[in-house]
């Protein structure tokens, strides 16, 4: 080696050392959609809430980049007992929390605990719970009264592990076991999280929020930004690193600027239009199957998105590249029928009712379906009550059958699919019926992912026969990032662990 | 001096009156407005049967009359409730969120006051010249623009373009006073430039009242300069209807300063009751509302106050 060459070895592992030095000083501001309502993920699991809480806490299993389950604080997958009812998961060792305490059995327990009294899946879960309990201080073993194939995946979301002696009915104290620990809260202001110097990762590769956790910067500060333009604003002015859900109308002035760069999310979510099956027009499946018909998912998505590379339309509930993707069963699901719709609503004797749509502007894309289904429903015949209201109000009435017949919303693609809402009895809509209640318990009774797939194709069949709701199709998140930030990785839930800041 | 104890004591026992009435309409309102703040706090996931049970818990449940009851029977001590989702008192956010909102409405008037009362005292003094002609136009485009649209482009020329100042926001953890104050500046102006329309307007036609008056004449008869004249003389007299304006319009931007905060993300009290409004966060909504029209009613009465002080003849 000449003397040259060691020189600029030197000074190139000087330079490497310097920068690293500067991101390890970095602090990385991210704009979000609002102001989070708490940092309880077990009472208010949203998603603004989950975005910012999995730096502060984790789970025991997490989201692979299949979404699969894989291990976060569990040390391994469970051992799982030969009738499918007990799992013992094992845990990590050496893990400790923001306040320094020891990580083990006794905080797992605590933790699930609370979160089976006060998380809607943590109820579901809880109801099939015969118990929970320690296996020393480093495992846990939860029996089963039956079979709960979504077990993992429920335990991978807003099953938050806190210590157990922070535990409360309202928790006043947020402290986890992730990469970054809550400094200040400032509502309306900003959530400042610092890097947490004792944090303990799991190993293996990245993939989606499994895998090796390294928390680079040593701040992340989100900032509520309520109006979406001036995020976008904010982000090409250089003031925020990262940007959530921007208007896809943005898309070209983000990608025009020197200081930032879109980020297209695929599949970050799915819209529906949901029917009230307890009281009304639409306890009539023939109508239900009318108001499917009649639809043209093209047209809705793209007055909504208006540009096809934020949507796909596909009749299967999850989208391609999922375990779950199946065309099985979809059917009125396509171009848009209005007259064979209109021959369904003379078979079922339709007489003039007004079909009421509740829908929203606080998410326009909802507003914007809404109007293109009234187009349709009524070239079909329906009368079209189309009522837009604010959200807050459109969740109050839909838990009230008499005061609706459709409301408009969207969801995510959870973990696992029997977790979807229309399937729960109790969610507005109140979709009950036997073939639905035999499909989802063959799903549940499945263990392998091959059992899991065929019986999830059968409850999709079921569902587009029943017909509770009508998906309208799949679309893609939009958000931005700082040029500089090199090694970010899009995930539903934005994460900054594994990111270096701009220099 | 009795007079004006006299009608101070009067006023504030119309004030402690209007601010019941208004405890009492906001309570109302809130209460039958749809929405529900249990349903909002546990996301859309969440069955009817969670929101009752978190319903009960926060004690939305109790009848009306005894929720009506305990906001009273708080107000009294003092107390305007605790948030629902911010995990501290009414009167803590209120007080977190003072800062920008009371520096936003000082440097926006003093804008719209520092544009406006030259403006218009030219304008009037010049009346019919092309100058005038400019002011009036001027003034009818500043107050037909929305203070947000004036923002936005404000962000993208000042912020985006010339980075000069911030977007939006009102700082960091570490940043200090001098720091914070640097984000009101595009709001401020925004918010100026469109109320000095109004108060332009009002300073022109009160000044065109007074100027052709003959006490007016009288001064220009016994050969007082043109300044005095119209400074002295003229402005002082034309006072009365511009501190009225100028007196509304404090108060509007303390309570109507809403979408220019949000436009520009500030943590003030406009963006306090749209997001209390969009939780449904009662407590927030009622206490808020009530603080602002306890300003409202508070500026109404210095503005009476100050009429007396610049105009001996007014009787309350």
């Amino acid at each position: 080696m000449t003397k040259t060459t060691f020189l600029a070895g030197c000074l190139a592992a000087l330079a490497a050392q310097a920068s690293m030095a500067q991101a390890a000083d970095g602090i990385l501001t991210v704009a979000t959609i609002g102001e989070p309502p708490t940092l309880d993920a077990m009472q208010t699991p949203t998603d603004i809430v989950l975005t910012i809480d999995q730096h502060i806490f984790e789970t025991l299993y997490t989201y692979d980049a299949q979404w699969k389950s894989v291990p976060l604080l569990a040390a391994g997958m469970p051992e799982l007992s030969a009738d499918g009812l007990t799992y013992r998961i094992p845990l990590r060792q050496g893990v400790t929390f923001h306040d320094g305490s020891a990580f083990d059995s006794a905080d797992v327990v605590a933790s699930l605990t609370r979160w089976m009294k006060v998380n809607s899946k943590g109820k579901q879960v809880s109801e099939v719970v015969d118990s929970l309990s320690a296996d020393g201080p480093d495992a846990v073993v939860i029996k089963l009264k039956s079979r709960y194939a979504p077990l993992l995946a429920t335990l991978s979301q807003a099953s938050i592990i806190l210590p157990s002696e922070k535990i409360a009915d309202e928790l006043t104290e947020f402290v986890g076991t992730g990469p970054y620990a809550l400094k200040e809260r400032r509502p309306d202001q900003y959530t400042q999280l610092v890097r947490f110097d004792g944090y303990v990762s799991p190993e293996g590769e990245p993939s989606n929020y499994a895998g090796k956790r390294q928390a680079i910067a040593k701040e992340i500060r989100f900032v509520p930004v309520p109006d979406a333009n001036t995020r976008v604003e904010g982000l090409i002015s250089g003031q925020f690193d990262f940007a959530d859900s921007l208007p896809v109308s943005a898309y070209d002035r983000v990608e025009a600027s020197d200081k930032a760069a879109p980020v297209i999310f695929q599949n970050q979510g799915w819209t529906s239009m949901n029917m009230n099956m307890k009281q009304g027009l639409l306890t009539s499946k023939e109508l239900r199957q009318a108001v499917q018909l009649a639809l043209n998912p093209s047209d809705m998505m793209l007055a909504a998105f208006s540009d096809d590379r934020f949507f796909s339309v596909d009749g299967s509930i999850f989208p391609e590249g999922f375990l779950w993707h199946t065309a099985s069963g979809v059917t009125r699901y396509g171009e848009g029928d209005p007259e064979g719709a209109a021959k369904l609503l003379e078979q079922a004797g339709y007489d003039g009712t007004p079909l009421r749509i509740l829908t929203s502007r606080q998410y326009e894309f909802h507003y914007k379906i809404g109007e293109v289904a009234k187009a349709y429903l009524e070239a079909a015949g329906f009368k079209v009550d189309l009522q837009v209201v604010d959200w807050a109000t459109l969740t109050t009435r839909r838990a009230d059958p008499a005061q609706w017949d459709i409301f408009i919303t969207h969801s995510n693609f959870p973990g696992d699919p029997s977790t979807i809402n229309t399937i729960t009895d109790s969610y507005p809509g109140w979709y009950v019926s036997d073939q639905k209640a035999q499909a989802v318990s063959t799903y549940l009774a499945s263990t392998s992912d091959d059992e899991k797939a065929k019986a999830w194709e059968g409850v999709q069949s079921v569902i587009y026969d029943d017909a509770p709701l009508f998906k309208v199709g799949n679309f893609n998140g939009l958000s931005g990032i700082a040029k500089g930030i090199p090694d970010y990785v899009p995930t539903y839930w934005p994460h900054f662990w594994n990111v270096t800041p701009k220099e | 001096m009795n007079r004006i104890v006299r009608a101070m004591l009067g006023r504030l026992a119309g004030m402690a009156l209007v601010l019941v009435i208004v405890a009492t309409v906001v309570f109302v309102i809130v209460r039958v407005t749809p929405g529900d703040p249990a349903a909002v706090m546990l996301g859309s996931d969440a069955t009817p049967q969670d929101i009752a049970d978190l319903r009960s818990r926060m004690g939305l449940d109790a009848p009306l009359i005894v929720q009506y009851g305990q906001f009273m029977l708080g107000l009294l001590r003092g107390d305007l409730g605790q948030s629902i989702f911010l995990g501290q008192s009414v009167g803590q956010a209120l007080l977190a969120r003072a800062e920008p909102t009371f520096f936003l409405t000082l440097f926006s008037i003093l804008i719209a006051c520092a544009i406006a009362l030259p403006v218009g005292v030219l304008s009037a003094v010049k009346r019919g010249t092309v100058f005038d002609q400019i002011v009036v136009t001027l003034t009818m485009i500043a107050s037909s623009v929305p203070s947000f649209w004036l923002g936005l482009m404000l962000i993208q020329v000042f912020a985006v373009s010339m980075g000069l100042f911030p977007a939006s926001g009102y700082g960091g953890p570490d940043s200090g006073f001098f720091e914070r104050l640097q984000h009101l500046v595009l709001p401020a102006v925004a918010l100026g430039v469109v109320n000095s329309a109004l108060i332009t307007r009002f300073t022109r036609a009160a000044m065109l009242d007074v100027l052709g008056d003959d006490y007016v004449r009288t001064a220009r008869a016994k050969g007082a300069t043109e300044r005095r004249v119209v400074l002295k003389h003229a402005l002082r007299n034309a006072l009365v209807p511009i501190i009225t304006v100028i007196g509304l319009s404090v108060a509007m931007l303390v309570a109507g300063a809403v979408v220019t905060e949000t436009v520009f993300g500030l943590p003030g009290i406009g963006n306090l009751v749209v997001s209390a409004v969009l939780r449904r966060d009662y407590p927030v909504i009622q206490g808020t509302l009530l603080v602002v029209a306890a300003i409202y009613v508070l500026i109404n009465f210095v503005v009476d106050m100050l009429y007396i002080l610049v105009d001996p003849r007014v009787r309350l």
